[in-house]
């Protein structure tokens, strides 16, 4: 896990692999996850929700006879809700749990672009200043031709969902997740 | 030469030696007896290549004593001076050529035995020579580690068969089959290490391997004190596989690490010198000659005394030592081990756990348990499928014979597969139960009581997830029972029972269920002293009426104990909950009898497969959810006459005479339902032990079995929810954790008006 803050930007850096990444879209902005954490991409299926969960969570689905969560980006970086289209897909990653141990989950995201290679020139290190999301959750930023991917540490979001998984309502006020 | 003759000679020898003490200068006393002794000696010694040289001196020492004799003088001091050293030369040549049997060199405890021997004895006290450095244990995990892996899963095989033989050793130490089980367990553990340069593993090892094998060729018996060692070594060697098989699934940092072994390779050592006259590091011929009578004491203490031995052995091998205090004796037939049963004892790791599938014809394999757990989920998913293509009414319309019977066969096959799919996972609970024999053992040891355990029906198979789980609440049982239930055997002699206490541990099946009991005929439960602190915790009115078997519960509630006496062993309160809670989330249940004065038994019920349920669907709004059938006890529409609202208790349903809380489950999950109107909807009383609730739901919509799903690590912390599973149609239906359910409290007034 690359350190948190960054002032260790060098060291955010040089954990940043080169490689291929996988991008999408959450509304105008772009994102990134390395293509190994990547397991497939499907369109969105039948979701039961679970009861009790953050809003974030929106609940659970077959994939194959696997049970497996499913988490709604859009809502847990506190964008503005949109509605699920024909372009809603769901990427589904193969994340390392806190328990040490790894598993399935599923992120809703807007729109799936491609897979992009990039090489560690191309990461820049995430600059200071406030974001959406906490910085925690990022590695890094790509730049692409002409746009700026953000490198998300996929295993972190979900390590801190779990942390915060509780039956309490989450409304906008809540401060980011500590990981 | 053969131990008879070796034996022979050393009797001879000690009986000579004390003659000779016996002459004095100027008498004749004793000359017969020496010169006789002399001679049979060279008689003795006849015709053996080995003890020519023997020989060739008892001939001239015998020669020269008949001189003597002959000429009608008396013994000189210097005769008997020379005598002296024939004697001892005598005694060396023949050690020259029996140098395992253990020496005798006097029959008395005087000195001057010790002087007269040219043995060097051993640097006296070699309890105060400092304790070699202790070698660290490093692994190569990068390069070799599947092999490490394997070692690890095996090596757990091998301390299972360790403990369970120095067990039955116990009871007979002279059991060749299991002495050779023992011996090969360490070789074989040994050899591993070896391989993998663990150093400290394969010299712990080893040591005991030569203390084992000394015991199988009938050199040494082994007693409470060696087994204890024993057992010991084994416990030493199982904190080095715990360790490693951290490292490896990393859980722990990688890195070397050092375990206390020297000392007791050093024990082990002292009792393997005492046992051959040998010094393990030195090969010298001359032996140390200590006591080789397999006795109760303690083994510092045989390595301290100086070279003098007590008497001199009858056999080769010493006396069997006197029995101990029976403590743990095993009824079971010797633990051969069943070559074809699976081994659950070592954990399957994520990556490369090992079952063994026993085939008809008694041999196995060993199949990794992440493919066999694929295997069962997906022959679980495949009835499933199989049951909704062949319920579908298109299909069952088609009257096509040839279609039907294929349906048919379908079905047959699928029944079968599944079968024997759930067989795979089935596993006899039998080694679960050996470990019990150590822990009874342990703590009757501990506290100076005589516990006799019985096992029965070892054969019976379960689940391989259940029999893993179940372990730690059975420990922890057969700890309680043996600790607070069977009692000192003074005060048992008071009440009129055998010295010796006993607890059976059983398993059969009954009803579809399994049954597990744990019986004593200790002191069974005070219902007045449990009733009297369940009152002082507040978990019950002083003035409630309770069955017997209601107050028994109360020892299940956490922090609960009676026990006046604290032992480190059980008494805090801490585990009786945690068992109720591990065996309720096997879908388990408990049930108390007991007598006071007499004894308690414990009856668990366990369903027979975890992965498979009967369920009742239920739909609440657009949501479909899952009851276990097994925790349901009724379900029925509502009246308004049964419906009411007790003041400060919520809503609450009059089932027959009962009164039981109303939970409507729209609201708990935050749904929108058909109705709020609970006479609209359906009641499913739901039970769990004591407790009960009415569910409220929309429809109750059908039953059918299905595959429990886990909801994975994420969803841990939502109470209500005990896994999911996949209907018919694809979607995936939660199921409801009843237990849970059961214990919420009752929603608050505001929401019942």
């Amino acid at each position: 896990m690359p350190p948190a803050s960054a002032p260790s930007a060098v060291t955010a850096k040089s954990n940043v692999n080169s490689g291929k990444y996988l991008t999408f879209a959450l509304g105008q902005e772009s994102y990134a996850i390395h293509i190994l954490k990547v397991r497939e991409i499907i369109r969105l299926p039948d979701i039961t929700p679970i009861p009790q969960m953050p809003e974030y969570v929106k609940g659970v689905i077959n994939l194959r006879g696997k049970v497996i969560p499913v988490i709604d980006l859009r809502i847990r970086f506190r964008f503005p809700r949109a509605e699920f289209n024909e372009r809603t897909c769901l990427i589904v990653v193969c994340v390392r749990l806190p328990s040490g141990n790894s598993g399935f989950m599923g992120l809703i995201v807007d729109v799936v672009e491609e897979v992009i290679a990039v090489s560690s020139q191309d990461i820049e290190a995430t600059p200071d200043f406030g974001t959406k999301l906490d910085t925690n959750y990022i590695m890094g930023l790509a730049k692409v031709r002409d746009a700026v991917k953000t490198i998300l540490d996929i295993d972190r979001i979900v390590a801190g969902d779990l942390l915060q998984i509780a039956p309490e309502k989450t409304d906008g006020q809540n401060s980011e997740v500590k990981s | 030469m053969t131990s008879d003759l070796s034996t022979k000679l050393r009797k001879l020898l000690g009986k000579l030696t004390s003659e000779v003490d016996k002459t004095k200068p100027g008498s004749d006393q004793d000359q017969f007896s020496v010169m006789d002794l002399f001679i049979q000696l060279r008689k003795s010694a006849a015709g053996e290549a080995a003890l020519a040289a023997f020989q060739t001196l008892a001939n001239t020492s015998a020669q020269s004593v008949i001189e003597i004799v002959e000429s009608g003088k008396a013994f000189t001091q210097e005769n008997i001076d020379h005598l002296k050293g024939a004697l001892t030369d005598l005694k060396h040549a023949f050690e020259q050529s029996a140098p395992t049997a253990p020496e005798t060199p006097a029959a008395t405890e005087a000195p001057t035995v010790a002087a007269a021997e040219t043995t060097q004895p051993k640097p006296p006290a070699q309890e105060t020579l400092p304790l070699p450095e202790e070698t660290p244990l490093v692994m190569d995990i990068d390069g070799d580690g599947d092999i490490l892996r394997e070692f690890v899963n095996e090596g757990q095989e091998h301390l299972e068969n360790i403990e369970q033989g120095v067990l039955a050793l116990e009871t007979d130490p002279k059991d060749a089959d299991v002495l050779n089980k023992v011996f090969r367990a360490f070789h074989t553990f040994k050899g591993g290490a070896g391989f993998l340069n663990l150093i400290p593993i394969s010299s712990l090892a080893h040591t005991f391997e030569s203390l084992l094998d000394l015991a199988r060729k009938g050199e040494l018996v082994i007693d409470r004190t060696i087994a204890e060692l024993i057992l010991e070594g084994g416990d030493l060697l199982k904190q080095y596989v715990i360790e490693m098989q951290a490292q490896l699934s990393g859980k722990k940092p990688r890195g070397p690490f050092i375990l206390p072994t020297e000392a007791i390779k050093a024990k082990a050592r002292a009792v393997i010198e005492s046992h051959t006259g040998k010094t393990s590091s030195a090969a010298t011929p001359k032996p140390a000659a200590t006591s080789a009578t397999g006795g109760v004491k303690t083994v510092p203490t045989v390595v301290v005394r100086k070279p003098v031995v007590v008497r001199p052995p009858a056999s080769a091998s010493p006396p069997p030592s006197p029995a101990p205090p029976t403590l743990a004796a095993q009824e079971v037939p010797p633990p051969a081990p069943p070559a074809a049963a699976p081994k659950p004892s070592g954990k399957p790791t994520v990556e490369s756990g090992t079952s063994a599938v026993p085939t008809a014809g008694g041999s196995s394999v060993k199949v990794d348990t992440l493919k066999l757990d694929t295997l069962v989920d997906l022959v679980g998913e495949l009835v499933i499928a199989q049951s909704f293509v062949a319920q579908h009414p298109d299909l069952k319309a088609i009257s096509n014979q040839f279609f039907t019977r294929s349906m048919s066969q379908l079905g047959r096959i699928t029944k079968e597969l599944q079968r024997t799919a759930m067989s795979m996972r089935m596993v006899p609970i039998g080694s679960t139960f050996q470990k019990m024999q150590r822990i009874v053992r342990d703590v009757a040891t501990k506290q100076q009581k005589q516990v006799h355990l019985v096992l029965n029906g070892e054969d019976t198979e379960l689940d391989r997830t259940i029999v893993e789980s179940i372990g730690d609440p059975l420990m922890h049982m057969i700890r309680n029972s043996v600790d607070h239930g069977i009692e000192k055997p003074d005060v048992r002699a008071a009440r009129g029972k055998p010295a010796g206490g006993t607890v059976h541990l059983r398993a059969f099946h009954q009803s579809g269920n399994i049954v597990i009991q744990i019986q004593d005929d200790g002191n069974g439960l005070d219902r007045e002293r449990i009733f009297k602190k369940a009152v002082e915790k507040g978990v019950v009115q002083a003035n409630a009426q309770l069955t017997d078997e209601e107050i028994y519960h109360f020892i299940f509630a956490p922090g609960f104990s009676t026990a006046e006496v604290v032992s480190d062993i059980s008494g805090r309160g801490v585990g009786m909950d945690v068992v109720k809670r591990n065996i309720e989330k096997l879908q388990g249940k408990v049930e108390i009898e007991s007598e006071l004065g007499k004894g308690s038994t414990f009856s668990i019920y366990l369903p027979l497969t975890l992965a498979i349920i009967e369920a009742l669907v239920v739909s609440v709004g657009d949501q479909r959810y899952i009851i276990p059938a097994l925790s349901v006890r009724e379900s029925f529409q509502l009246t308004p006459a049964m419906l009411s609202t007790v003041y400060n208790r919520g809503e609450m349903v009059k089932v027959r005479d009962r009164l039981i809380p109303l939970l409507r489950l729209y609201e708990h999950f935050n749904i929108k339902p058909r109705s709020t109107n609970p006479t609209e909807g359906i009641v499913i009383v739901l039970e769990a032990g004591r407790a009960a609730r009415c569910l409220l739901v929309d429809q109750l919509l059908h039953k059918q079995e299905v595959v429990i799903k886990s909801l994975g690590e994420t969803m841990k912390k939502n109470q209500a929810l005990a896994g999911a599973a996949i209907l018919g149609d694809g979607r995936v239906g939660l199921i409801l954790d009843v237990n849970a359910l059961v214990q919420l409290k009752s929603p608050s007034l505001q929401m019942a008006a």
